[in-house]
């Protein structure tokens, strides 16, 4: 008798720790499947993105942009953010791999070489048409100086460039000048 | 920080302004954004960057006067302390404490007593007179001591380019 009272209890705790055995091997599927989700997430990373930040950021490594983009998923100003905080990123695990890699190496060597020559001053600030109108007027001084400073905010960015293209004026004038002299200095 | 911040760029500007230094034309590019200048510095007379004109780009970190800008210049430049992409490369645009070599003097690299003003004469002297002690640009600072006449050429050629002959 006193075996068997004590058999209830015991068989209550076996049902209630099978109980839970049970859910517990029915619950780790789901945990587990969950995980290739969060893979999932690591290839949509887009490539795109990283581009971005290491255009804004080029003394990151990519790997870790795409790892810290990754873990924020894919939230460009985050990383940037996180970046100018001086919170630096974190380095990636050695089985984390950036989607699409793209070698660092190619893109740096194809910067300098794909880079344009500089456009010149005149085309730069627009002055071609400034340079004949003012080929005629070299003779006569340029108008008294203005007074650089004034208060109305318009007026000063207008004479700020006005400072600006003449003194590039100026200065094509001067080569010019000095070109031609040394052109007609030549034969005599 | 920001406003202070521009409320002293402002006064360079004013500054700047109403009594240019001699070859030096400085001011926000717009003044909405007080933070982004160019430049335009002449090159020193008795160089060969003489007659030239070179426009830069300075960019003014937040806290600045804390900080020092940083500066690119906009057209090629083939001198020995500027980077192929137009950075310069020169002590007062250095924060104290930030010489891995040290050999620059403290006095030398930037403070919030410097100013735009003296940063942008010191890139005119320096243009003048290159510091081979740490090149940028390794192959001008070596074509600069060894063959000066090729250097030269190259200068004035980038000149005569900028300009649009």
């Amino acid at each position: 008798m006193a075996e068997q009272t004590l058999n209830i209890p015991q068989l209550l705790v076996f049902i209630i720790v099978s109980v839970l055995a049970v859910r517990w091997y029915l619950a780790k599927p789901a945990a587990a499947g969950s995980r290739p989700a969060g893979a999932n997430r690591a290839v949509r990373i887009n490539p795109a993105h990283i581009d971005q930040v290491a255009n804004m950021f080029p003394q990151l490594n990519r790997r870790d942009i795409a790892w810290d983009l990754q873990r924020n998923g894919g939230n460009v100003a985050a990383t940037t953010e996180r970046v100018l905080a001086g919170r630096g990123l974190e380095v990636p695990p050695t089985s984390f791999n950036i989607p699409t890699p793209r070698p660092t190496p190619t893109s740096r060597t194809a910067a300098p070489i794909a880079k344009p020559s500089q456009p010149d001053l005149i085309t730069r600030y627009n002055l071609s048409s400034k340079l004949t109108a003012n080929a005629e007027s070299t003779t006569t001084e340029e108008q008294p100086k203005q007074k650089a400073w004034s208060q109305d905010r318009t007026e000063r960015q207008a004479n700020f460039q006005r400072r600006r293209e003449e003194m590039i004026l100026a200065a094509r004038r001067k080569l010019e000048e000095k070109e031609k002299a040394k052109v007609s200095g030549a034969p005599a | 920080m920001a406003s202070s911040a521009s409320k002293r760029l402002f006064k360079e500007y004013k500054g700047l302004s109403s009594d240019p230094p001699e070859g030096i034309t400085a001011g926000p590019i717009s003044e909405d954004d007080m933070f982004l200048w160019e430049a335009l510095i002449q090159g020193p007379e008795g160089t060969p960057f003489e007659g030239g004109i070179f426009p830069a780009e300075l960019k003014f970190p937040k806290d600045y006067p804390l900080a020092p800008p940083s500066m690119r210049f906009l057209v090629d430049v083939w001198h020995p302390n500027v980077y192929q992409n137009g950075s310069v490369c020169i002590s007062i645009l250095h924060p104290p404490g930030d010489d891995p070599n040290h050999y620059e003097q403290a006095s030398e690299r930037w403070s919030p007593i410097q100013s735009v003003e003296k940063i942008l004469i010191s890139v005119m002297s320096m243009l003048a007179e290159p510091n081979d002690e740490s090149p940028a640009n390794v192959e001008a600072a070596k074509m600069w001591r060894e063959k000066r006449a090729d250097y030269e050429k190259i200068v004035r050629d980038n000149v005569r380019k900028s300009l649009g002959l």
